[in-house]
C-alpha cells in the first residue's frame, strides 16, 4: 500500500431503503460504524424510503427480523455526530419528525445536497 | 504519479451491474489505472461463490473474476460477515472446508476502510 494516505477524506453514507425490506440498512450501519472506528470522519444521510430507518417505535419481532435499529444507539461513540434526513422525503411519506436517535437534523433538499458535496467519498445502500 | 481506482461490487454475478464492474476495471487496467482492490459487499458477495453454475450462453461472472485476479493480479476483498449472512463460508463443517473461490481474499469492512482511503477515486456498482 502507497505511503502518502490521505487521511483526512469525508465519507457519506447515504441510506435509500426502508429498514426490515432486505439488509441494506444494517450493512449500511455495520459500514458506518467501522468507518467511525477507524476515526474517518463519516456522515449519514437518509433520503426517500431511507428515512423509515430513523422513524421511532419500530418493532421487528413482529416479522421475525433481527432488530438492527438499536445499533444506531452505538454512533455516538465513533463521533458519528452528522446524521441528515431529508424533509422532503418525511413529507412525501405523511411522516412526522419522530425519531428513535438524537442529533439528527431535518435539512431541505438544496442544504441535504450542499452537505453531500462536502464530502470526498460517497457510498449508497 | 499513477491513478488509483478502488471498486465496491454490491450486486450479485447475474446483475447487469456485475458486468460494468468488469467491464470498468478493464477499461481501466487498458488506460494504465492501477486498481488496488475490488470490495465485494452486500449481495456483491456471491460473486465469489465457488459452485454457483451458470448456463454456458450466460455471461461468465465468475471466471471474469478469476481472470482478472490471475492475470492482472486485481486484489478481489470478500466481507466475509455479509458472505456468511448469504451462505459463504472458509469455516465448513462438512467434506468442502470452503465454498469461497480461492480468487477472492477472504477480509471484513475494515479492508474497505483501507481501500477508502488509499485510492483516489472509489467507485461503487
Amino acid at each position: 500500500m502507497s505511503e502518502n494516505k490521505s487521511r483526512d477524506k469525508t465519507i457519506a453514507i447515504i441510506n435509500t431503503h426502508a429498514p426490515f425490506s432486505n439488509a441494506a440498512g444494517k450493512e449500511a450501519l455495520d459500514a458506518a460504524l467501522i468507518f467511525g472506528s477507524y476515526e474517518q470522519a463519516t456522515s449519514l444521510f437518509f433520503l426517500g424510503d431511507g428515512v423509515f430507518q430513523v422513524i421511532g417505535d419500530q418493532n421487528a419481532s413482529a416479522i421475525d427480523i433481527k432488530d438492527y435499529l438499536k445499533t444506531f444507539s452505538a454512533l455516538e461513540f465513533y463521533d458519528i455526530e452528522n446524521i441528515y434526513v431529508c424533509q422532503q422525503s418525511l413529507t412525501e411519506r405523511n411522516l412526522s419528525a419522530h425519531f428513535h436517535i438524537n442529533n439528527i437534523q431535518v435539512l431541505s433538499n438544496e442544504v441535504f445536497s450542499q452537505r453531500l458535496h462536502q464530502h470526498n467519498v460517497i457510498y449508497r445502500f | 504519479m499513477q491513478n488509483r481506482l478502488a471498486l465496491v461490487v454490491t450486486t450479485p454475478p447475474n446483475s447487469n451491474l456485475t458486468t460494468t464492474a468488469i467491464n470498468l476495471v478493464k477499461a481501466a487496467l487498458d488506460s494504465g489505472v492501477s486498481i488496488i482492490g475490488v470490495f465485494f459487499y452486500q449481495d456483491g458477495v456471491l460473486n465469489a461463490a465457488k459452485y454457483l453454475s451458470i448456463p454456458s450462453d450466460e455471461f461468465q461472472t465468475l471466471a471474469q473474476w478469476q481472470q482478472l485476479n490471475s492475470e492482472y493480479n486485481v486484489p478481489l476483498y470478500l466481507c466475509i460477515t455479509a458472505a456468511e449472512k448469504r451462505g459463504l463460508s472458509d469455516e465448513l463443517n462438512n467434506h468442502e472446508s470452503s465454498n469461497i473461490d480461492s480468487a477472492f481474499t477472504v477480509s471484513g469492512l475494515g479492508e474497505l476502510v483501507e481501500l477508502t482511503s488509499n485510492a483516489e477515486r472509489v467507485v461503487q456498482l
